[in-house]
């Protein structure tokens, strides 16, 4: 019942936003900050009293929804899940702050980023495959309409671009999901289908790979994500925060969450393939980065770079690798919003995106500055900061599993930390440019919205075992599942 | 022979009522020609009577067969009769607005009615002939409702059209049924079925085929849809909008009945058939739809095209799918008919070309809200109601383990993300163009608006109701 109410808690922001009818900006601004609260307060409450025990009984729900195809109303709280739920709720926080900037219809722009994590939220406590797939789409329209109205001039066909890619994706997956469902049962409670049931493997294979697609696609992973750029360069900077800071991990959490559980036999031939893909995001995201003059496509790049460790981590199939790539969903999701919203901040500031444009910001906006080269070390995986934890257990863990992936993913830390490195000696350091030189620090909500972010990093790095010690009872339940069948 | 008793009567309770108000409509009429008000709160009013006889007669589980096992009333009849009466119910409110100015209200809400009841009839008909009655029944009003817009050039042109190729697609389906008729000595559905059992005879294929072909033309298949984007451009929106979901859905209903009580030993023989016009219907109906910028032309190719997903599911009706297909065809009426009648009803509150839609999410939020629902459930995105036929009919697929339901399948996840385009480029007018300089409300939009909400409410909230739905239509389609 917990999970419910903390599911749909963001209806009551949807609900603030329709009766603030005639309210100023200032009132709608706040009362969505308010309503974002909820959600966050709700699940540090979870955090605090059940941390240790995600499978109380009153964190689930279970009932029947359609009774002849055995598809149920099933939510629940797992270890795999319970990281990015806490990070959805934290997100949305985030955006509402750092949406300040967002002048024109904002009841409307904070009802679609409610209605958004009310999908997000629901994907990571979903334990049945069309409710599953239900919130993954919910979460699609109002992202469509986050960057098609409020992104800029380039927005209407990015916005239609990404909807129609990632929607191929899905569609593609819910007809592997069906035919999963279908062919054992009927039944789609993921719990029940763990394992493989009596699936022979080459059917298993065709359900994989149907599956695969549509989640790799959501990644994405690097042949598949023509989608994105645009749509990163063309959104506004809070709807960034989700768009790379969550949605990504619906479709790596899908991954370790159902096709690898639910289907051992069908994914493990693929399992190098994604290792390997795993890579070539690593790499082609570190190369192209390398190359970007624009600020916010550098860091949509990296961004999708830093995805590799966790397809690296999830093909492992083994414990450290799993446990790294659970942990990264989280870590990659704080140091991707903390520099999107740097971004977005020295954009307003400077009046500039372009890198050869800025310089000298650590003598202009020395917080700006300052926290621009921790998110950078962060994503370069330096030690003490989050990412370092999670990367490491990732390279790690698909070293064991397959060795060359793993060394070619570490050599992708280094290509990471060569363009994070010029990126920083370009704008925070060197001589100050026409556009820094009258620039100022950020003001007070701006550093509300990246100092959490900023804590967090360095509160994961210094104690990983905040996060690991919940999710890693469920990890260790994935691993006998893989174990006990393949 | 079985005499005609009480129970007759109770049976046919729906059928009467809605005759009873087509006809009283039209006497109400003589005498208040132009009290619009009056005519269609009595056709409202008519459709909500038989609505409710209908849901007693489910309620009370009134089951049996008259006139010589020639008409039966089962769950699955009084389903689709739901569907019918519920959608006359709001086109006659989304009507009537547009049926006043015309100053014949009256002909055109009994006309609609007629519709309604020949519809009816169609899902309880267990004999060829009767089903070809019926059809007609259906039919012949519908030719004056498409034709009935006589300030609109295109409105008699489509209705002339839609004449011409409805007076072919019955005589094949006429001739179809007299062969078959032929071979198996009686046109009873059960008497049909032990003639149609192993082999068939060059004569009963034939029957087979012209029948099929009927159908198709009735239900716009590929490559029997020519007359379907003409005549509901040319038909007043109310009209195109009813004509493409309470008939079709009785077609489909009445199809299903044939195909499963009448030869379900020949099921080999007509699925893949059924594939290949489903698969054919999909791509046809999305790819020109797509090239639309009229949005009446859109959703009428719109209509085309999930035609091919019903179709889908009358593949797949073999082997263990054969249930979760039957239901298929249920459920996706259904949803169907919420989003589709709201979609099409959006047209007489904003317009038929997609350009009057820009902005509208600015002038005019809650109607923008409502395309927006509209538009995603047809392209199937949960939670909205066109998601749930679309489950369906992938269930169904994978169960029936046919290669063509395979096939008809996979053109349907295809064929889904090909039609975002078309339905998403309105939903791209709606939230992000600017504005036309004159968007004027229009006047007198009361009652359409109030369909439009009450279905946008129905196709959002579709995921509430579809445990009892899917409970029904489980009880449905076992008697088939």
């Amino acid at each position: 019942m917990i999970t419910t109410m903390i599911v749909f808690s963001p209806l009551i922001g949807v609900l603030l936003m329709l009766l603030l009818r005639s309210a100023d900006v200032r009132t709608v601004r706040y009362a969505a900050l308010g309503a974002a609260a909820v959600p966050l307060l709700t699940v540090f409450y979870v955090y605090f009293v059940y941390g240790s025990s995600l499978d109380d009984p009153s964190l689930t729900q279970s009932f029947d929804w359609i009774v002849s195809l055995g598809i149920g109303y099933r939510v629940g709280l797992d270890g795999l899940g319970f990281g990015m739920f806490f990070l959805s709720a934290l997100l949305t926080l985030i955006a509402v702050v750092a949406s300040w900037d967002i002048r024109e219809n904002v009841r409307p722009y904070f009802t679609v980023l409610f209605i958004a994590e009310l999908g997000m939220l629901g994907v990571f406590a979903a334990q049945d495959l069309i409710l599953f797939y239900a919130f993954f789409e919910i979460t699609l329209i109002p992202m469509y309409l986050l960057v098609g109205i409020w992104g800029d001039e380039n927005r209407r066909s990015a916005a239609i671009k990404f909807f129609i890619y990632t929607f191929l994706g899905s569609t593609v997956m819910l007809a592997g999901f069906l035919a999963l469902g279908m062919l054992s049962g009927p039944d789609f409670s993921i719990e029940a289908l763990g394992g493989g049931g009596t699936l022979s493997q080459t059917t298993q294979i065709v359900l994989a790979a149907l599956i695969l697609f549509g989640l790799l696609v959501k990644v994405p992973a690097v042949p598949l994500h023509s989608w994105l750029l645009d749509v990163y360069v063309s959104s506004p900077i809070s709807t960034n925060v989700l768009l790379s800071g969550i949605l990504p991990k619906l479709g790596t959490y899908g991954l370790i969450k159902i096709a690898v559980p639910l289907l051992p036999d069908g994914v493990e031939p693929f399992l190098p393939l994604v290792a390997a893909l795993g890579v070539v995001n690593i790499i082609y995201g570190a190369f192209v980065a390398f190359m970007q003059p624009d600020l916010k496509a550098l860091v949509a790049y990296s961004s999708i770079g830093t995805l590799g460790f966790i397809l690296l981590g999830i093909s492992s199939g083994n414990a450290l690798g799993i446990n790294g790539a659970v942990m990264q969903q989280v870590t990659h999701g704080l140091y991707s919003a903390l520099l999107f919203i740097l971004v977005g901040i020295i954009a307003s500031h400077t009046g500039t995106r372009r890198i050869d444009e800025l310089g000298g910001l650590a003598a202009r906006m020395p917080y700006v500055g300052g926290l621009l080269a921790l998110g950078a070390l962060s994503a370069m995986g330096v030690p003490g900061l989050g990412i370092f934890v999670s990367e490491f257990m990732s390279i790690m863990g698909g070293y064991t599993a397959f060795p060359v992936q793993g060394v070619l993913a570490a050599l992708g830390i280094v290509l990471g930390a060569m363009y994070l490195l010029y990126m920083l000696q370009r704008t925070i350091f060197g001589p100050v440019k026409p556009s820094t030189a009258e620039a100022i620090d950020a003001g007070p909500i701006e550093m509300a919205a990246i100092v959490p972010l900023a804590l967090l990093l360095v509160v994961l790095g210094v104690f990983p075992s905040l996060l690991i010690s919940v999710q890693e009872p469920t990890v260790e339940l994935i691993i006998a599942m893989i174990g006990g069948s393949a | 022979m079985q005499q005609i008793t009480a129970g007759t009567f109770v049976a046919l309770s729906p059928e009467i009522l809605a005759f009873v108000s087509s006809m009283l409509v039209l006497m109400v009429g003589i005498f208040n020609p132009r009290s619009v008000v009056l005519t269609a709160g009595l056709a409202a009013l008519g459709s909500l009577v038989t609505f409710a006889a209908t849901v007693v007669l489910l309620a009370i589980g009134f089951q049996g067969s008259f006139f010589g096992d020639g008409y039966v009333v089962d769950d699955f009849a009084l389903y689709f009769k739901l569907i019918v009466v519920l959608s006359a119910f709001f086109t006659v409110l989304a009507a009537a607005r547009w049926a006043g100015r015309t100053g014949d209200a009256p002909e055109y809400l009994a006309l609609t009615l007629s519709v309604a009841l020949g519809a009816m009839l169609l899902v309880s008909m267990r004999d060829l002939f009767g089903v070809f009655v019926s059809i007609e029944l259906a039919t012949i009003p519908s030719y004056a409702l498409v034709a009935f817009d006589r300030r609109r050039r295109e409105s008699p042109e489509g209705g002339m059209k839609y004449i011409l190729t409805g007076m072919v697609a019955s005589s094949i389906l006429l001739y179809g049924t007299v062969l078959i008729y032929g071979v198996a000595g009686s046109a009873n559905l059960t008497l049909v079925a032990t003639t149609f059992a192993g082999t068939l005879s060059p004569v009963g294929l034939l029957g087979l085929v012209l029948l099929i072909s009927g159908f198709a033309f009735k239900v716009s298949a590929v490559p029997f849809h020519y007359w379907t984007p003409d005549a509901y451009q040319g038909a007043p929106t109310s009209a195109a909008a009813f004509l493409s979901v309470a008939p079709k859905a009785a077609t489909f209903a009445a199809l299903l009945r044939i195909l499963l009580q009448g030869m379900p030993e020949a099921v080999s023989t007509w699925a893949p058939v059924m594939a290949v016009l489903a698969i054919a219907t999909m791509f046809v109906g999305n790819l020109f739809a797509l090239r639309q910028r009229n949005v009446r032309r859109m959703l009428a190719y719109s209509s085309v095209a999930h035609s091919g997903y019903v179709l889908a599911a009358f593949a797949a009706l073999q082997g263990a799918g054969t249930d979760v297909a039957v239901q298929a065809v249920l459920i996706y009426s259904a949803a169907y008919m919420v989003m589709n009648l709201g979609a099409f009803f959006m047209i007489d509150l904003v317009g038929e070309d997609g350009k009057s839609f820009n902005g509208l999410f600015v002038t005019r939020p809650s109607v923008a809200l409502c395309m927006a629902v509209f538009m995603a459930a047809l392209v199937g995105i949960p939670p909205f109601s066109g998601f749930f036929g679309k489950v369906w009919i992938i269930a169904a697929g994978v169960q029936s383990g046919s290669i063509a339901a395979y096939l008809a399948v996979a053109a349907l996840v295809v064929n889904s993300v090909l039609s975002v385009p078309y339905y998403f480029g309105i939903t791209r007018n709606v939230f992000f163009e600017e504005p036309l300089a004159s968007t004027e409300e229009p006047k007198g939009t009361g009652a359409i608006k109030f369909s439009v909400y009450v279905l946008a409410v129905a196709t959002t909230l579709f995921a509430l109701f579809i445990g009892p739905l899917a409970g029904l239509a489980g009880i449905s389609s076992g008697l088939l």
